[in-house]
C-alpha cells in the first residue's frame, strides 16, 4: 500500500498559485485520504451510536440491568476446583477471580506440556525411523483434524473416567495417586524460615544469570568456553538446598490420605482438569510439531553441512547453528499457538472444569442473569491477555528483525 | 466494516428479518406472527422430548401447545426454541421467546430481579440423590466428603451447596450442563452420587445398564416448583398463560377431559359452564374467546391427561402421581387451581 | 555398451556394480534401514508398535467386535453387552437427523439437490481445457448462495427473489455451457453461439453473445417461475447440513472482508488503519465461544425493538466476523510475501492503488494463501461445534439429542464417536487437498 498509492499523484499536484480544478481536487491523494477516513469514521461512529442507543432503549423497556452491583452478591454455588481460596458464600467478584486463576493455570501448564510434546513430535516427524515418522505424521493428522471439543470429551470419558476408583488408586512413586476423582499430591506447607530458602533461591538464580552473561562475554572475547549451564544448575539447585538443610528443613508436607469416600488433604486436581490439560496439550502439540518441523527445515541444509565440515559436534550444530536460526521462524507462530491454547481452554465448559467461561460466563450468568456485564468482563479478560502477549511478541519480532542484515 | 454492515443487511433481508409491533403487546405479536415462540430446553425426556422424526412432546411442550390452542385453536402453531439453560432468561428477556416452558424453578431472585414473571406451577419437583447400592449409603446425611455429579446453571447446583453447608458436610462437585455426561461420569465411578430433580432421577436410573444396582435416596433436599415463565411488564400475557394452566387443572378437578369435552358443553354444572365459556366470559378480559378452554381441552387435554401421557406411571419416566405433590388438592396433593369465575 | 564394438576411441566403461547385499534390499533391507537401524531406533519401533496396538485394539473391540448392530432400544443393547460394546442401532435411527437436522424428511431432497448442484458447479474448475475458471469460480461464490438459499428455505418468492433465483440458475447453466464449449471447441459459450449463428464481425459476435446470455436468463426464468417450494424455517435446519452452511457462509464472507481488512491494516490512512487493527485484534483475541454468546444474547438488544433476528443468522454473523479477522491476518501474510519490486513495478507502470492491488498484488498473494485459506476453513469447520452451546442443532447438538430420545436414553458415546468420524473424514480430506495444492503451487517456484 505504502509503495503503491503515492507516485501518480505527485505529477498531478499543481503549484498553489493556479486555481485547483475539481478533477485535480478529486485525484489529490491527501484529499481523498481525508474523505475516505471521514466517511469510515462517520460510518463506524454512527454504527456504534446506533447499536448503543438501541441497546439502552431495549434494556430500559425490558427491565434488564447492566450494572455491576451484583458483583458483591454472594454466589452460593460450589466450585469443584479452585486455585485460590473460595467458599460458597463468597461474592461473584471472587468467582471471576477464581475463573481467571483456573484459566491461567490450565493455560500455563498446557503451554509447557504442548511445547515439550510438540518439540518431540516435530523431531519425530523428521526421524529416520519409518514407523516413528509415520506414527508422528498420523498423530498430527488425526488429532489436528478432529474438533478439540470432541477430543476433550473423548479424553475425559476414554481415559480419566476409566481410571480405578479411589480405593484402588494407582500410586505413582509413592507420592502421587491417580483415580477417577483426580490426581492427588502432597501439598507443601511452608514453616518458619522457609522465606530464607526462597530468598536463597532467588539469589542463586540471579547468580546463575550473572555467570551465564559473564561466560558468554568471555566466549566472545577470548574464545574460551565456560560450562555456564552446569555451574548455573549447581548454583540454583545447590544453594537453596544447603540453606534448606542448614535451617533444619522448614517445610512440612500435607499428605493426601484415603478417608471416607476419597483422598483427603494434600493438593488435588479433578479429572476434568487432567482431561483438559492433556487434550489441549496434545491438540496444540500437533500444530507446534508442524511449526518446529517447518522451522528446522527452513534452515538450509548447507548450514548443517558447513557445520560438519568445520568439525562442529552434531549436538552443538543443533544448539548453536540450527536452532537459533530456526527460532526466528518458529517463535511468532508458536506464540499465536500459545494464545490459541489459552482461548481454547474455554472449551472446558464441555466437561465442567471451572475455567473462566464455564464458571463465569455460564454458571454465574445463569444464576445471576446479568448477561451484559458478565460477557463484557469475560471478553475483556481475554483481550487483555492477548494484547499483553501481542505486545511482547511484537517487541521480540522487532528485536530479531533488527539483527538481520 | 462498511462492507460488513451492508452484507449483514443483505443477509438479514435474505433470512427473513421481520419487523413486529411494540414489545408491549405480546398477544398481538403472537397473533400477527401466526405462531407462538415457546422456549423449551435441550431435549429432555418427559418434559421436552425430541423424537427422531423431529416432533416435540412432554409436559412443558404441552403447556406451549395449550397456550397455542387457546389463541389459535391449533396446538401445532408453536415454534419451539430449544435453548441452553445458560441463555434461557436472556432469550426471554430480549424478546426472542414469548414464553418459557422448561422446568424452571420459581425463585424470588428470578421473579424479582431478572425481569421475569412466573405464571404458575405445572410440576412440583424436589431434588434427590441416586447412589450405587454397593456403597451401602441409605441417607443423604452419609454423603459427607462425597463427590457429587450435578447439573450446572440450575437451582440444583445451589441447593446442593446449601444442603451440605446446612448440615456442615463437605463435598466435591462435578458439574456439567449435559445430563448424559454426568450420568456417564457417575456410571464410570467418577462421582459417588448423582443429584437432580427426582422427576429425572427415576427415568435416568431406568436407562442404567443395571438399574437395580442403584438406589434413589429418600431425602428430598429442595422445593422445585417448576412452571411457565413470561416477561415482566405484559400482565395480560401473563394472565393468559396462568389461566390456561389453572383451567387445565380445574378441568381435571371437574372431570372434564378431551374425551368428554363435547358432551360437557351441555353440562348444567355452573362451574363447568364457566370453564367452558357457555356461561359468563372469563376469556374476554384477556383477549381470548369465551371458549378458549374448550380449545385447550379438545386439543391438549386436562392436566391429568397431560401428566399421564408424558410422565405418568405407564410411561418410561414413570412418576406415580397418587399422593404425590402433583395430585389434586382433593386427592392429597397440592395442585389447587384458583377459582375460575 | 554399443561403443565397446568400435575399437577407437577408447571409452571408459565402468564394470557393472555388484548387486546390493541381500540384507539391504527387499522387505528385510527396508526394515533394517527404516525400523531397526540402531538399538534406540529398534526400541522406538517396538514402543510405537505397542502404542498403536493398545489404542487401536481397544477402540476396535468396543466399536466393532463387541458392538450391537440390531436392537429395538438401548435397554436391549445394555442387556446384551452392557457398556462394553457400542450400541449402533440408536445412531442408525438418528442418522437422517444427524445429517439433515429437523429438516422435514420429505423435503430433504432439496438439501441433496443443493449439494449436487454445488459439486456440479465446481466440477468445471477441475476439468482440463476450461479457460474461464475465474469467471466460473466467481459465479459459484456469488450466485450459488442465491440459488441455494431459496432451495433450502423455500416459501413465497417475490419479484426480486424470482429474478435472483433465475440469475443463479442462469449462471449455473452458463458455467456448464461455457465449460462444455471450451472443452470441445476452445471458445466460450457466447463466442460459440456467435460462430454457430454466423456472425461476420466482432461487434455482431459480441451482440449475439449478449443476446444468448439474455436468452439463457429467460430460459432460467421460465424454469424458476413455476417452481414452488414449501417454506422450511431455519430453526429446523441442523446436523451436518447446518454445520456446512455456517462454515460455508463464514468462509465465503470472510474472504472479501478479510482482504479489505488486511488492506486497511496496511493503509497509510491512520483512522482506517486504527479501525482495522482494532477490529482484527479484538476478534482474534477472544474465544469464538464468547463472540457467539455475545451475539446470541446481545444482537436482539442491538437492534430496534421489535426487529427479530433469527438464531441462525446471529450465529452466522458471529462466525463471519470472527473468520474475517483471521482471514485478514492470512491475507496480510500473503501481501507481505509479495516482493517489494512488484509494488514498485506496478507503481512505475502508472497503476493506481486499486489497479495494482487488484491486478498485480492480490492474484499473486491469493495463490500463496490458498493453503492457509483451506487451513482456515478446516479450523472454521471444526469451530462450528461451538454453535451447539448457543442452542443451534448442529452436528454436536444433534448427537446429544440422540441420548435424550426416550428409546435411546443415555446413548451418548456412540453418536459422539460417529460425528467425530464425520468431522475427521471431512477435515482430513480437506487437509490432504491443501497439502496437495501446496505441492502443486510450489512446483512452479521450486528450482
Amino acid at each position: 500500500m505504502s509503495q503503491s498509492s503515492a507516485p501518480p499523484t505527485a505529477a498531478i499536484r499543481r503549484p498553489a498559485t493556479t486555481p485547483m480544478r475539481l478533477g485535480a481536487f478529486v485525484n489529490d491523494a491527501t484529499v481523498r485520504a481525508i474523505f475516505y477516513q471521514a466517511v469510515t469514521f462517520a460510518a463506524v461512529v454512527g454504527l456504534i451510536w446506533y447499536l448503543v442507543s438501541n441497546t439502552i432503549a431495549n434494556m430500559a423497556t425490558r427491565g434488564m440491568s447492566a450494572g455491576f452491583d451484583f458483583l458483591d452478591v454472594s454466589a452460593g454455588f460450589n466450585i469443584a476446583f479452585t486455585l485460590i481460596p473460595y467458599r460458597e458464600g463468597d461474592s461473584y467478584l471472587r468467582v471471576f477471580q477464581v475463573g481467571i486463576a483456573n484459566t491461567l493455570l490450565v493455560a500455563v501448564i498446557g503451554i509447557v506440556f504442548a511445547s515439550a510434546l510438540g518439540l518431540v513430535v516435530g523431531l519425530a516427524r523428521l526421524s529416520t525411523n519409518w514407523l516413528i515418522r509415520t506414527l508422528a505424521r498420523w498423530y498430527v493428522e488425526v488429532l489436528r483434524n478432529t474438533p478439540l471439543l470432541l477430543q476433550i470429551i473423548a479424553w475425559y470419558f476414554g481415559v480419566f473416567n476409566l481410571l480405578p476408583r479411589p480405593r484402588e488408586s494407582i500410586a505413582l512413586g509413592g507420592f502421587m495417586w491417580l483415580n477417577n476423582r483426580g490426581a492427588y499430591f502432597p501439598a507443601p506447607v511452608p514453616q518458619d524460615g522457609f522465606e530464607t530458602v526462597l530468598g536463597a533461591l532467588a539469589l542463586a538464580v540471579g547468580a546463575a544469570i550473572a555467570v551465564s552473561v559473564w561466560a558468554r562475554r568471555r566466549l566472545r572475547e577470548t574464545g574460551r568456553a565456560f560450562p555456564a549451564g552446569l555451574v548455573g544448575f549447581a548454583l540454583v539447585a545447590g544453594v537453596p538446598l544447603l540453606v534448606y538443610l542448614a535451617l533444619g528443613a522448614p517445610l512440612g508436607w500435607n499428605w493426601p490420605a484415603l478417608r471416607g469416600f476419597n483422598f483427603v488433604g494434600g493438593f488435588s486436581v479433578p479429572p476434568a482438569f487432567c482431561a483438559l490439560v492433556v487434550a489441549l496439550s496434545i491438540y496444540t502439540s500437533c500444530f507446534i510439531a508442524e511449526i518446529v518441523r517447518a522451522g528446522i527445515q527452513s534452515v538450509g541444509h548447507g548450514q548443517t553441512e558447513a557445520a560438519r565440515a568445520l568439525g562442529v559436534k552434531p549436538s552443538r550444530t543443533m544448539r548453536f547453528i540450527i536452532l537459533p536460526q530456526a527460532m526466528r521462524v518458529i517463535i511468532p507462530p508458536l506464540i499465536s499457538q500459545y494464545l490459541n491454547l489459552t482461548k481454547n481452554s474455554s472449551l472446558a465448559i464441555a466437561i465442567g472444569f471451572p475455567d473462566l467461561v464455564s464458571v463465569w460466563m455460564n454458571t454465574s450468568l445463569n444464576q445471576s442473569g446479568r448477561a451484559i456485564p458478565i460477557v463484557a468482563m469475560t471478553m475483556g479478560f481475554y483481550c487483555v491477555v492477548s494484547l499483553i502477549v501481542s505486545f511482547a511478541l511484537n517487541a521480540y519480532n522487532r528485536r530479531i528483525l533488527l539483527r538481520e542484515r | 466494516m462498511k462492507m460488513g454492515v451492508s452484507l449483514l443487511m443483505a443477509a438479514a433481508a435474505m433470512l427473513g428479518l421481520s419487523g413486529a409491533a411494540s414489545a408491549q403487546q405480546t398477544l398481538e405479536q403472537v397473533r400477527s406472527r401466526g405462531n407462538l415462540n415457546c422456549q423449551v430446553g435441550l431435549p429432555t425426556p418427559g418434559f421436552y422430548a425430541l423424537a427422531a422424526n423431529g416432533t416435540w412432546s412432554g409436559m412443558d411442550v404441552d403447556m406451549c401447545r395449550a397456550v397455542a390452542a387457546a389463541i389459535f385453536n391449533d396446538p401445532s402453531k408453536v415454534q419451539y426454541q430449544s435453548v441452553t439453560s445458560a441463555v434461557r432468561f436472556t432469550s426471554l428477556a430480549n424478546g426472542e421467546s414469548d414464553m418459557l416452558s422448561r422446568t424452571t424453578t420459581w425463585t424470588a431472585v428470578r421473579d424479582g430481579q431478572l425481569g421475569l414473571e412466573f405464571a404458575g406451577v405445572n410440576f412440583y419437583d424436589g431434588q434427590g440423590f441416586v447412589v450405587p447400592r454397593s456403597s451401602g449409603i441409605t441417607s443423604a446425611r452419609q454423603l459427607d466428603g462425597a463427590t457429587v455429579c450435578v447439573l450446572t446453571g440450575t437451582t440444583t447446583e445451589l441447593n446442593l451447596a446449601d444442603y451440605f453447608r446446612a448440615n456442615n458436610m463437605r463435598f466435591t462437585a462435578v458439574t456439567n450442563e449435559n445430563v448424559n455426561v454426568l450420568v456417564e461420569t457417575y456410571l464410570g465411578g467418577g462421582c459417588d452420587a448423582y443429584t437432580n430433580d427426582k422427576s429425572g432421577l427415576a427415568a435416568r436410573r431406568s436407562a442404567f445398564p443395571t438399574p437395580n444396582d442403584h438406589v434413589i435416596l429418600p431425602e428430598t433436599i429442595s422445593k422445585e416448583p417448576l412452571g411457565p415463565v413470561v416477561r415482566h411488564g405484559d400482565n395480560n400475557w401473563g394472565d393468559i398463560v396462568r389461566w390456561v394452566l389453572f383451567g387445565m387443572i380445574e378441568a381435571e378437578e371437574m372431570g372434564v377431559s378431551s374425551a368428554n369435552v363435547t358432551q360437557m358443553l351441555q353440562s348444567p354444572n355452573p362451574g363447568i359452564k364457566r370453564l367452558l365459556g357457555t356461561e359468563g366470559n372469563v376469556g374476554q378480559g384477556m383477549g381470548l374467546p369465551a371458549d378458549f378452554m374448550v380449545r385447550v381441552l379438545r386439543h391438549v387435554g386436562n392436566y391429568g391427561e397431560v401428566y399421564e401421557r408424558n410422565v405418568g406411571a405407564n410411561t418410561p419416566i414413570g412418576i406415580p402421581r397418587e399422593r404425590s405433590l402433583n395430585a389434586l388438592w382433593t386427592n392429597g396433593g397440592i395442585l389447587y387451581p384458583m377459582p375460575f369465575r | 555398451m554399443s561403443d565397446a564394438t568400435r575399437p577407437e576411441p577408447l571409452v571408459f566403461a565402468p564394470k557393472p556394480a555388484d548387486p546390493p547385499p541381500p540384507s539391504s534390499i527387499g522387505a528385510v533391507g527396508w526394515m533394517r534401514a527404516n525400523l531397526f537401524s540402531s538399538v534406540p531406533n529398534a526400541l522406538l519401533t517396538f514402543l510405537g508398535a505397542w502404542i498403536l496396538y493398545v489404542t487401536v485394539a481397544a477402540v476396535l473391540d468396543w466399536a466393532l467386535v463387541k458392538a450391537v448392530w440390531e436392537a429395538e432400544n438401548r435397554r436391549q443393547c445394555l442387556d446384551m453387552v452392557g457398556r462394553a460394546g457400542a450400541c449402533w442401532p440408536g445412531v442408525a435411527a438418528w442418522i437422517p437427523n444427524l445429517i439433515y437436522g429437523l429438516y422435514p424428511k420429505d423435503q430433504a431432497w432439496r438439501i441433496d439437490l443443493g449439494a449436487v448442484l454445488l459439486v456440479a458447479w465446481a466440477l468445471p474448475l477441475w476439468l482440463p481445457r476450461v479457460r474461464s475458471k475465474v469467471a466460473i469460480g466467481l459465479c459459484l461464490v456469488l450466485l450459488f448462495p442465491l440459488l441455494a438459499s431459496y432451495l433450502f428455505m423455500g416459501g413465497a418468492k417475490g419479484v426480486v427473489w424470482t429474478a435472483a433465483i433465475a440469475l443463479g440458475l442462469a449462471a449455473f447453466l452458463w458455467c456448464w455451457l461455457t465449460a462444455l464449449a471450451e472443452m470441445r471447441r476452445g471458445i466460450s459459450f457466447g463466442a460459440l453461439m456467435a460462430r454457430l449463428l454466423g456472425a461476420r464481425d466482432d461487434a455482431r459476435a459480441a451482440r449475439i453473445g449478449q443476446a444468448s446470455l439474455l436468452a439463457l436468463y429467460l430460459v432460467a426464468l421460465a424454469l424458476v417461475l413455476p417452481l414452488e417450494l414449501v417454506e422450511v424455517p431455519t430453526r429446523l435446519w441442523g446436523g451436518l447440513f447446518l454445520t456446512l452452511v455456517i462454515s460455508g457462509i463464514g468462509i465465503t464472507f470472510s474472504l472479501p472482508a478479510g482482504v479489505l481488512l488486511a488492506l486497511g491494516r496496511r493503509s497509510e490512512m491512520p483512522l482506517i488503519r486504527v479501525f482495522c487493527v482494532t477490529f482484527i485484534e479484538l476478534f482474534r483475541s477472544v474465544p469464538l465461544i464468547t463472540i457467539l454468546f455475545m451475539f446470541n444474547t446481545m444482537l436482539p438488544l442491538f437492534l430496534p425493538a421489535g426487529v427479530e433476528v433469527n438464531r441462525l443468522l446471529r450465529a452466522i454473523v458471529a462466525v463471519c466476523l470472527f473468520a474475517s479477522a483471521y482471514m485478514a491476518e492470512i491475507v496480510r501474510g500473503g501481501l507481505q510475501a509479495i516482493p517489494k519490486g512488484q509494488y514498485e513495478a506496478a507503481a512505475a507502470m502508472g497503476l493506481g492503488f486499486w489497479q495494482s492491488t487488484g491486478f498485480i498484488i492480490l492474484p499473486q498473494a491469493l495463490r500463496i494463501m490458498i493453503p492457509s485459506i483451506v487451513g482456515n476453513f478446516i479450523g472454521l469447520f471444526k469451530d462450528t461445534t461451538l454453535v451447539s452451546i448457543i442452542g443451534l442443532f448442529d452436528l454436536l447438538s444433534m448427537s446429544r439429542a440422540v441420548g435424550e430420545d426416550t428409546r435411546w436414553l443415555g446413548l451418548f458415546i456412540e453418536p459422539f464417536f460417529f460425528i467425530t468420524m464425520i468431522y475427521f473424514v471431512f477435515c482430513f480430506l480437506m487437509s490432504q487437498y491443501s497439502i496437495n495444492l501446496e505441492r502443486r503451487l510450489g512446483a512452479g517456484q521450486r528450482r
